[in-house]
């Protein structure tokens, strides 16, 4: 990409007129790269004195207690010292569908499927062979943060729409439930922290509504065997209309 | 005094938002009750002129507030103001919450509203101050193209709403917004 359409890109983004793949993409060069940090920072100044032309409303008197409630729970992991976070324990996966209605899946419909549609299309063009299955990630948040495209043969591509806040010490773990009433089956750890392409035999080809999730484990991944950690991401697969 | 009139009076902020977002990510409650305290009511009206619905709007606020809370740790004050962090998070909320519920707000009535539209936009314009860089290049550009800009940024209107505005084909209305954005970067810079 030229210097002139990065910046071009990033006024688009600044003006909320960007896909958002291509949103992801920026954010990901700006985490890397800080003079595409700066230039970002300096387009969102330029335009930052229209929010302060916004009329300058009252909040309902109880929000605070709104926000409040929903801090619990949302403590950010990397502010939490390892030796304070409970102790490991099996998270029971049959509560995740449950828990993914209240994670506002609808909320974020939008923009997952936008996302999906951008950025498998790109891997689509480039990879002769199809997907199977394609799973956004949410977070608790409800925020996309990887992607996952599984082949018939299980051969997935994880790619990461966000910078993971993994200690050093632990490392990020893919999950999938080939079963909807099996245990987890780990796909592989991504153990450079990036987005990766796994590969595992002795799977049944992949289908839709299948699980996917990725956690934070200890070095060399769950000790278990099953999801032991945090979930830093999870969602349901569908096949893609091709 | 109040503390509002304070910062009105020395046209400073009279809170340090960057060391408030430090202790958010320490794990002070207070510190973002302070932040929501400061800026809760403009970030209500950021996001009441994008959704157009109180409700909405008061999500998007309450949710951004709680991303904050969790990336309070990301921000690097190095890198540029904290308020314009803040403000990004809450754009980015509205943006989303606008784009999935495209279809249904898209056909309602108060979205339908041009002429309510344009007063918004037209009265952001106005409000910004006379000696800001950013108002003296927009009035640089052409009325049509100026509201373009600014009812993608203010209204969050994607380019298929503006074109829908305009009754121009979308792929002129993308190449008619990025000449005003490169002459916008060429004044501003």
């Amino acid at each position: 990409m030229t210097d002139r359409s990065l910046d071009m890109l990033i006024d688009e983004i600044v003006l909320g007129l960007a896909e958002p793949a291509d949103v992801a993409r920026v954010e990901a060069m700006a985490a890397d790269d800080p003079d595409i940090a700066a230039r970002l920072d300096r387009a969102r100044a330029r335009f930052a004195p229209l929010d302060d032309t916004a009329d300058e409303l009252e909040l309902p008197e109880d929000f605070w207690a709104r926000v409040e409630r929903d801090l619990d729970g949302a403590d950010s992991l990397a502010d939490t010292p390892a030796e304070a976070r409970a102790p490991a324990e099996v998270i029971d996966l049959s509560g995740v569908r449950r828990a993914m209605t209240r994670w506002r899946g609808a909320a974020i419909g939008g923009l997952a499927a936008a996302l999906l549609l951008a950025v498998s299309l790109g891997w689509t063009l480039m990879n002769p062979a199809q997907p199977a299955v394609i799973a956004v990630l949410l977070n608790e948040q409800g925020e996309a943060v990887a992607l996952v495209e599984s082949r018939p043969d299980n051969t997935t591509r994880v790619t990461l729409l966000e910078q993971a806040d993994v200690p050093p010490d632990r490392v990020m773990q893919v999950w999938t439930k080939p079963e909807d009433d099996g245990p987890p089956v780990s796909l592989g750890l991504l153990a450079r922290g990036l987005s990766d392409t796994l590969t595992i035999e002795g799977l049944p080809a992949p289908h839709a509504q299948q699980l996917y999730e990725i956690t934070v484990e200890p070095e060399g991944g769950s000790p278990t065997n099953l999801p032991t950690g945090p979930i830093l991401g999870k969602g349901l697969a569908k096949a893609p209309v091709i | 005094m109040t503390e509002c009139d304070r910062r009105e009076d020395t046209g400073q902020p009279f809170m340090d938002h960057a060391a408030l977002l430090k202790s958010c990510a320490g794990g002070d409650r207070l510190a973002l009750q302070k932040l929501m305290d400061a800026e809760g009511g403009r970030m209500l009206g950021v996001a009441r002129r994008m959704l157009r619905r109180d409700d909405l709007a008061q999500d998007a606020v309450q949710e951004a507030l709680v991303l904050v809370w969790r990336k309070a740790h990301q921000f690097d004050a190095q890198r540029g103001s904290a308020k314009g962090w803040i403000y990004t998070i809450l754009r980015n909320r509205c943006l989303t919450l606008l784009r999935s519920e495209d279809r249904e707000v898209a056909t309602s009535p108060e979205r339908l509203s041009a002429s309510e539209d344009a007063q918004v936009i037209d009265t952001a314009f106005d409000r910004l101050a006379d000696t800001t860089d950013l108002r003296r290049c927009l009035e640089g550009l052409d009325v049509q193209t100026r509201r373009a800009i600014l009812s993608s940024y203010v209204l969050g209107h994607s380019h298929g709403e503006i074109a829908g505005r305009m009754e121009a084909p979308l792929g002129s209305v993308k190449s008619w917004v990025r000449r005003g954005l490169l002459k916008l970067r060429e004044c501003l810079s």
